[in-house]
């Protein structure tokens, strides 16, 4: 925090004459600048030496009915440990122009064009302004997160089709894949172009899956919106639905109780566990290493089938509510889940000793896909591929939330960032979950599991929470209307900022390492397209 | 070599290690009973998600692993659609998967199945009404079996793919990995 107004300071420092105003909304710190002047401000964060923010997220509120307004937040991580600062800007009445800041910020170029597809609000000078969320076929002028567009609209279809970019040339070819896969994976279209085996461009086309999932929040109440967070992408229901609870909790000024904190950390690194297990065994699985991807799975649905005994849910869901968790321990839950994770880590270890001794395997996963630090850096890649490429951040340490302030947190950092580094940074974190649950086991609080009483949030409050999820840092922005009502909600998973960084991981890489690379990053495309 | 072997010995046979499925058999009748005939001994399936939130797709993905093993029974995923006998479709088809829904559904060789897995693909879930959504399933291709559950479990999805393929009568009486606490 005190790094924060150290910032603060800097930036009045420098802009105090345009800074217009400056405050603290629950703790972080907002300056609210004009319109204009953004792309310096924003430019000076991101490149001081002394502050070096990368935007972590970007969003626009519609505050109509209440007033004829749009505001665009700016959210920064400055420096190694990501301390927040959020810079504000606002639009009054119609205008729709802001600047765009893209030319000098990477990270905010599919953000700006998800603002201009979903407010109307267009970025000046974005380089690249087609649609993104918004596929071709739907008709010109529907934003759908502007007030006057009715949440239930059924929209007409138009002609169109989406201009990849294009690579001329003797003996370059365009090999289109999706959106439905060949295994069982989720809906999306890569476009790459190739001169022979190697890749020389890939161009994502995603939202295939857009489900309107900001809309349908502005439907549901404070109090409900926990079971459609859990929804925004189902293998990341707890993290989702935890990130969620926790910004409305802040609104209603209430606090989870010690109980609730320390098993919403048991149960988010369950989620963890499942996941990363699951990843390492289908990694292998694209090298054809048939035998790790079985023994994976195996251990991966014992760890299900734990979630199911604990909570009467494979994935999670229905434990988080708002002011705590639905779902108590009992003494001989706590034995069970410590002596299957003895019996899983055991397991687990006697596989990765198998898998580090085994060279062909090495010889796929070393040097493929390499994703490097300058590269992460600049889009602001995070959680496990961002720690495969150096960027040291970690959420449950940078931002404790739920018990981990409790706990010392080692974060495994690697730096070629390649398959295998990716891997590896799976395989440690794997241990480092085991060990925590283990601890919040020991020192489990007695107490309730909810808290006593939900008091109304104020109409127009917002709060932001942060949660590391096993993909990486998960933001919910929530802003409170009237009635107990959401009057937006900004839902952030990891993928919408590391999906566009794997189109510089697979430069100069066969087509046929894609689906080794592709999952090695695992992202979300629910999680992506909302 | 011998690491490799032990650690096989020492896992031994886990398929099956799961408790049944707790929700009533579907019923499956008239015609779709019919086309199904053809496949009791094998079914190819091609798995489209149509929007889901990935938890159908990871249930469905759990079905192949050691301890469900659908393989056994002689379920299969097919590559394409092409050579497919049956659709499982999840997800409430948004606007933007309408065309690519339809598109492998008409890929898909006579006789076919489809199969709507999870709340979603059955009646849109949450979703229903949203501007982005325009299903269920059944409104854009014909259905024959709905397996309700967000997202059912790996057992339902067995059973329910069994009663279609009719070997109702050897449906998997499991046990789960570790006794229930
Ligand atoms: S039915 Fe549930 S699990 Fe399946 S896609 Fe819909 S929300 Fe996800």
């Amino acid at each position: 925090m005190e790094d924060t107004s150290e910032a603060v300071r800097k930036i009045i420092e420098g802009f105090g004459s345009i800074v217009l105003n400056v405050e603290a909304v629950h703790g972080l710190p907002v300056v609210k600048v004009p319109k204009e002047d953004l792309p310096v401000i924003a430019h000076f964060i991101h490149t001081a030496p002394s502050l070096r923010g990368t935007l972590s997220l970007q969003w626009a509120v519609d505050l109509r009915p209440g007033e004829r307004r749009f505001q665009l937040y700016y959210l920064f991580s400055l420096k190694e440990r990501g301390d927040w600062l959020v810079l504000l800007t606002e639009l009054d009445g119609d205008d729709r122009l802001f600047h765009s800041i893209t030319p000098h910020i990477h990270a905010a170029k599919w953000y700006e064009r998800e603002i201009r597809d979903m407010f109307g609000l267009i970025a000046q000078g974005h380089p690249d302004l087609r649609r993104l969320v918004r596929h071709e076929h739907w008709p010109k002028g529907a934003h759908p997160l502007k007030k006057d567009f009715p949440w239930n609209t059924v929209m007409e279809r138009r002609q169109g089709e989406y201009a990849f970019r294009r690579i001329d040339g003797e003996g370059v070819l365009e090999v289109p894949v999706g959106p439905i896969h060949a295994g069982i994976i989720e809906s999306g279209h890569f476009r790459f172009s190739v001169a022979g085996e190697p890749i020389m461009q890939l161009e994502l086309r995603h939202f295939w899956k857009h489900r309107g999932v900001e809309k349908v929040f502005e439907n549901l109440s404070l109090v409900n919106g926990v079971s459609l967070a859990e929804k925004v992408s189902g293998d990341t229901s707890f993290g989702h639905s935890l990130c969620y609870c926790q910004a409305v909790e802040t609104l209603m000024g209430v606090e989870a109780p010690p109980r609730a904190r320390y098993l919403r950390t048991i149960f988010l690194e369950l989620e963890r566990l499942h996941n990363h297990i699951g990843d390492v065994g289908a990694i292998c699985n694209d090298t054809a290493y048939a035998l790790a991807h079985a023994h994976c799975a195996r251990m991966k649905e014992r760890i299900m089938q734990l979630n199911d005994r604990l909570t009467g849910s494979r994935f999670l869901r229905g434990v988080n509510i708002a002011g705590g968790v639905t779902v108590n321990l009992w003494p001989y839950h706590l034995d069970e889940i410590v002596h299957e994770l003895d019996e899983i880590e055991e397991d687990f270890t006697e596989l990765t000793q198998i898998l580090f001794n085994n060279a062909s395997l090495a010889d796929r996963l070393e040097t493929t896909g390499v994703l490097n630090e300058r590269t992460a850096w600049d889009h602001g890649v995070m959680g496990v591929v961002g720690r495969a490429s150096n960027i040291n951040r970690d959420v449950r340490r940078d931002h404790p939330f739920a018990a981990y302030k409790d706990f010392t947190l080692k974060v495994p950092v690697y730096h070629y960032g390649d398959v295998q580094a990716r891997m590896r940074v799976r395989i440690d974190e794997v241990h480092e979950s085991i060990d925590l649950i283990r601890q919040a086991h020991e020192r489990l609080p007695e107490g309730a599991i909810t808290a006593a009483c939900l008091p109304a949030a104020h109409p127009g409050d917002w709060a932001l929470s942060a949660v590391e999820g096993w993909r990486g840092e998960i933001l919910y922005f929530v802003m409170a209307g009237q009635d107990g009502m959401i009057h937006r909600c900004k839902a952030r998973d990891p993928s919408f900022v590391n999906w566009p960084a794997i189109q510089f991981a697979v430069l100069g890489n066969i087509i046929p390492d894609f689906p080794l690379i592709n999952k090695s990053f695992n992202l979300s495309y629910a999680g992506n397209d909302l | 070599m011998f690491r490799i072997l032990r650690k096989s010995l020492k896992t031994g046979i886990v398929t099956g290690q799961h408790d049944a499925s707790s929700t009533s058999t579907p019923t499956v009748a008239g015609e779709s009973a019919e086309k199904a005939r053809s496949f009791r001994r094998s079914l190819a399936i091609r798995e489209v998600d149509s929007g889901s939130c990935n938890g159908c797709e990871m249930e469905m993905n759990a079905l192949m692993n050691p301890v469900y093993d659908a393989e056994r029974f002689g379920i299969h995923i097919a590559a394409s659609p092409r050579h497919a006998d049956a659709l499982v479709v999840t997800g409430p088809v948004t606007v933007n998967m309408e065309k690519a829904l339809k598109d492998a559904y008409r890929a898909t060789p006579d006789p076919k199945l489809v199969i709507a897995l999870g709340d979603c693909a059955c009646d849109c879930g949450m979703f229903k009404g949203s501007y982005a959504v325009t299903g269920p399933v059944e409104r854009h291709v014909p259905v024959d079996v709905k397996v309700p559950g967000c997202p059912p479990r790996p057992a339902e999805i067995l059973q329910a793919l069994q009663t279609l393929m009719g070997h109702a009568g050897v449906a998997v009486k499991g046990r789960a990995l570790k006794p229930k606490g």
